[in-house]
This record gives C-alpha cells, sequence and structure tokens, in this order.
C-alpha cells in the first residue's frame, strides 16, 4: 500500500530530514512510525499525501508515485487518505460538526449526506453533544476527536496520524488509539507517528524508527 | 451538481457578508469604471448620431441666383438633373429652406417670425447615387449658369469626423485604463479574502479539493461584485440619463433630428457581461496567484 524506495529530502544545504529511506507498508496494516523530535516523522506522512516532494527517491502509494501525480491526482489521492495533524487543522469558525463534514463537502456529496455521516463519526468518537459547538470551546482532547472524525468519515483506505495522543492523559490516549485501532480492523492501513515509546511497549505493532532521517529500527 | 454549484454560490455570498468594506470598495469602482466607461461610449454614440444628422451624408448644395423666378430655379434644376444623371438632384425653393430651418431651431424658430422677407436663396441638393468625387461635381455645377454658389461641406465634417474618431480613440483609452484599474481593485480585494482565508484553503486541499473546488467561491464572489458594480453604473446612467438629456436636447435645439441613445437592455446587459468579465478576470488574477504559493 505504501512504498519508499531511497527517499531523500532536504531543505537547501541544511543536513537532510530524511536520508535515503526506503521501506514498505503493506494493505491494512497498522505501523508505529516513532523516533525523537525532529527525527523526520513528520515529513515522512507529508510525503505520504502529496504536501512535500522528495529531494530524491520514489514514493508509491496505493500503487501510484506521488510524485509524478498531475495536479488533480493529488486531491484524488488525498481523497482516499486521512489525516490527523498535530495541530488538528480544525477551521475555528466552523462548528464540529461542520469541521467533520467538510471532507465530504470537497466530494460534493449532498447536504443531507454530510450532515448524516459527520453526525455518524462524532457520535463514534463521543462527541454526539458537541456537534454545535466551535473548536474554540472544546478542549484539546476533544479537537483531536474531531480531527480524527474528519480524517475517517470518507472511509480512506488509509490513515495517517501524526502525534494523536500528544498532551493527552492515559485515558484520553487510549481512547483515541482505539478509534486509529478500529479504523484499522475495518480495513484501513494506518501509520502512526508518535515520540512516546510508551504507546509502543503498550500496543505491540510494528514500529519504524526513525533517527536523523533514517530507518534505523524496524520491528 | 446543482447542489454543489449552489453551495459554491451560498458560500461566496456569506464571504462577501463577512467582508462588506473590501466587497464594497470594489463594487464601487467597478461601478465607476463602467459609469464612466459607459458615459463616454454614449458621448461617442451621441456625436456620431449628431455628425449624420448635420450631413455627414455626401452631398453638394448649390445656391442659385436670388433673382431667379421659380420657374428659372426649375429650368437649371432640369439642366443640372440632365447633366449629371449620377446624381439625384432636388430643388428646394426658399420658402421649403425657411420651413426646414423653423423645424430645426425648434423652440427658437419663432424667431423667424420676425424676418421683413425670406432671406434664403433657391437650392439643389446633390447627392451622388454611389458616392464619388464631391469637388469635381461641386466644380461642375458652379459652372451652370443661375448658381451663385457651391458648397459641398467636406472640410467641417472631415473636421468633426476627425473630432469624433479622436474622442472614440481617447474614449476606448480611457475605457481600458478604467477597466485596469477595476480590474487591479477586485484582484487586491479577493487577495485580501484569500489572504484572510488561508487556513481554510490549505484545509480544503489537505482534504482533497481541487483547486477549482477552492477557486469557484472566490471567482464567483468576483463574478458578483462585477455585477453588482454594472448594476450601480446602470442606475448611474439611467439617473444622468434622466437629469442631463432632457436639459441638453434643449440647449442643442439646432441638433433637432438627432435622436441620443438611451439606456436599453441590450446595453444592460453588456454592462453587466462586462462587470462580472472584469470581477472573473480579477479574482481569477487573485487566485491563481496565491494557488501557486
Amino acid at each position: 500500500m505504501i512504498q519508499l524506495f531511497h527517499v531523500t529530502k532536504r531543505w537547501s544545504h541544511d543536513p537532510p530530514v530524511l536520508d535515503d529511506v526506503t521501506l514498505q507498508v503493506e494493505k491494512g496494516e497498522f505501523v508505529w512510525l516513532t523516533g525523537p523530535s525532529g527525527a523526520g516523522k513528520t515529513t515522512l506522512l507529508r510525503l505520504l499525501f502529496g504536501a512535500e516532494e522528495p529531494t530524491s527517491g520514489q514514493v508509491i502509494v496505493g500503487g501510484r508515485n506521488v510524485n509524478r501525480l498531475s495536479a488533480g491526482g493529488v486531491p484524488r489521492l488525498r481523497r482516499k487518505i486521512g489525516v490527523v495533524f498535530q495541530d488538528f487543522k480544525l477551521l475555528p469558525n466552523r462548528t464540529a460538526l461542520e469541521n467533520v463534514g467538510y471532507a465530504l463537502e470537497v466530494l460534493g456529496a449532498p447536504d443531507a449526506q454530510i450532515r448524516e455521516r459527520a453526525r455518524k463519526r462524532l457520535a463514534q468518537v463521543g462527541l454526539a453533544e458537541k456537534a454545535g459547538s466551535l473548536p474554540v470551546r472544546m478542549s484539546g482532547g476533544e479537537q483531536q476527536r474531531v480531527a480524527i472524525a474528519r480524517a475517517l468519515v470518507n472511509e480512506p483506505a488509509i490513515l495517517l496520524a501524526d502525534e494523536p495522543t500528544g498532551n493527552l492523559d492515559a485515558s484520553l490516549t487510549d481512547s483515541i488509539l482505539q478509534l486509529l485501532f478500529d479504523a484499522n480492523a475495518r480495513g484501513a492501513t494506518v501509520v502512526v507517528a508518535t515520540h512516546d515509546r510508551g504507546l509502543l511497549s503498550r500496543y505491540h505493532r510494528r514500529a519504524i524508527q526513525l533517527h536523523h532521517g533514517r530507518v534505523t529500527a524496524d520491528a | 451538481m446543482t447542489h454543489v454549484a449552489w453551495r459554491l454560490l451560498r458560500r461566496a455570498l456569506v464571504n462577501l457578508w463577512r467582508a462588506p468594506l473590501p466587497s464594497l470598495l470594489a463594487v464601487v469602482t467597478i461601478g465607476l469604471a463602467l459609469f464612466l466607461g459607459g458615459a463616454l461610449a454614449f458621448s461617442v454614440l451621441g456625436a456620431r448620431a449628431l455628425l449624420d444628422s448635420w450631413g455627414a451624408q455626401p452631398s453638394v448644395t448649390a445656391y442659385l441666383d436670388r433673382s431667379l423666378s421659380e420657374d428659372q430655379a426649375r429650368a437649371v434644376a432640369e439642366r443640372v438633373r440632365a447633366d449629371h444623371p449620377e446624381a439625384e438632384v432636388v430643388l428646394v425653393s426658399p420658402a421649403q429652406a425657411l420651413e426646414r430651418l423653423r423645424v430645426q431651431l425648434g423652440d427658437l424658430g419663432g424667431a423667424l417670425e420676425g424676418l421683413p422677407r425670406n432671406p434664403l436663396p433657391a437650392t439643389l441638393e446633390l447627392t451622388p447615387r454611389r458616392g464619388g468625387e464631391l469637388r469635381a461635381l461641386a466644380d461642375q455645377v458652379s459652372n451652370v449658369g443661375g448658381v451663385a454658389e457651391v458648397d459641398y461641406g467636406r472640410e467641417w465634417v472631415d473636421r468633426l469626423e476627425a473630432l469624433g474618431s479622436a474622442l472614440r480613440g481617447f474614449g476606448s483609452a480611457s475605457l481600458l485604463l478604467l477597466a485596469l484599474a477595476a480590474l487591479l481593485v477586485v484582484a487586491n480585494t479577493i487577495r485580501l479574502a484569500v489572504y484572510a482565508r488561508r487556513d481554510e484553503i490549505e484545509i480544503m486541499k489537505l482534504v482533497g479539493a481541487t483547486d477549482g473546488y477552492v477557486r469557484a467561491p472566490f471567482l464567483l464572489e468576483g463574478a458578483l461584485q462585477g455585477l453588482a458594480g454594472a448594476a450601480l453604473a446602470g442606475a448611474g446612467l439611467l439617473l444622468a440619463q434622466r437629469l442631463i438629456l432632457p436639459r441638453a436636447a434643449s440647449a442643442f435645439a439646432f441638433a433637432a433630428g438627432a435622436s441620443a441613445p438611451r439606456l436599453a437592455p441590450v446595453h444592460c446587459a453588456v454592462l453587466a457581461a462586462a462587470g462580472a468579465l472584469v470581477g472573473l478576470c480579477g479574482s481569477y488574477l487573485a487566485v491563481a496567484r496565491s494557488l501557486r504559493t
């Protein structure tokens, strides 16, 4: 489902953020992407949904070479990928329901269908009663769950999550991870970037470790 | 697809509502540009109609000797007709000429009542049937006995036409500059709107929106601003037409017969299309640049 061949990413003359990374993630797999801050986890995820281009090497997602996608190909790729951003990227002037429905809006879904599916996803992440709330009136954990609901609302084949449990307490972390495991159980390929090594020991899944942009472990 | 179009239109309207001042500025600028452009176009059309009424039609006027009787004048006309079958020859008697002048002067025509006698001579009006050299025709007719003076009026008509042509050129250039200014203001307004909504655009793109989908509400905003500007310009032109034309008509009584152009539905459609085009182009420029960056 995801393949990286000798991928290097660098900005001008700085040391590479990713250095000759080669890896493969199978369809339906759940993978931890771990490493300290600055290891290149976020950059690697951004390469997967076409937000960055590699300096060299090839990024293949769902059988398509991301670097060679046409202008119309990038949006098509992103519609198959749900992304949970580290900073949530919620629209402050839209309600939780509208934020979740946004991913369906750009697909051209009818209003009634958007509302129905968005409500269902919000209920799934335990926020049915917050549907009409603006993000600013929600806690960090609630915002994170809205972001997850948005990433899941169009049932993507691939789910990428960047530090989805950062700054959350243990019980909230477990409930959010459970949402990701559920998506994986429904068939989605899930890649979760985290610097929290405690998660890896609590939830045994394949873990790819990055350090200074290189893969140092894959087990 | 209808629901998507409706959604995009709704978003464009909401966005306009959320930033009323920049939108108003763009609407007023487009309105002003279209109003001035329309006023210029109407002035040029009016000048053209005036020229036509003043005899832009090529013809030669031969003034007959005042001492000729009516029969002698008719005989001169017959002779000229026989010599110049290529031209249509019309004899205008002094009484007919006076009547024409009275009509052309309109309200001022009453002044002619005070004249002790008709000062106008009989004239022959020669109009070439298929165009032709007026100067040669005028020279030949001036040699006919009984013809006192010949005027073929091209000099001043040529000057007026040159003036009209210069006016058209000036009007077109001004119109172009005004349209450019309006376009830049719209582009700037939309650029500000794009900047204010950059987070939203980023998220739209991250969740899979195409460039076209991102661009559409902004283009609609530009087009709506253009249409509102066109409505403003149309109202302004209508008002100017109501207030200025009646006064101008009485001031230019001598131009009776020249019908001043009036704002017709087709002009409104042209204004609306021009406004929408300026708005669309302005917003396209702004969004294209923003999407690239």
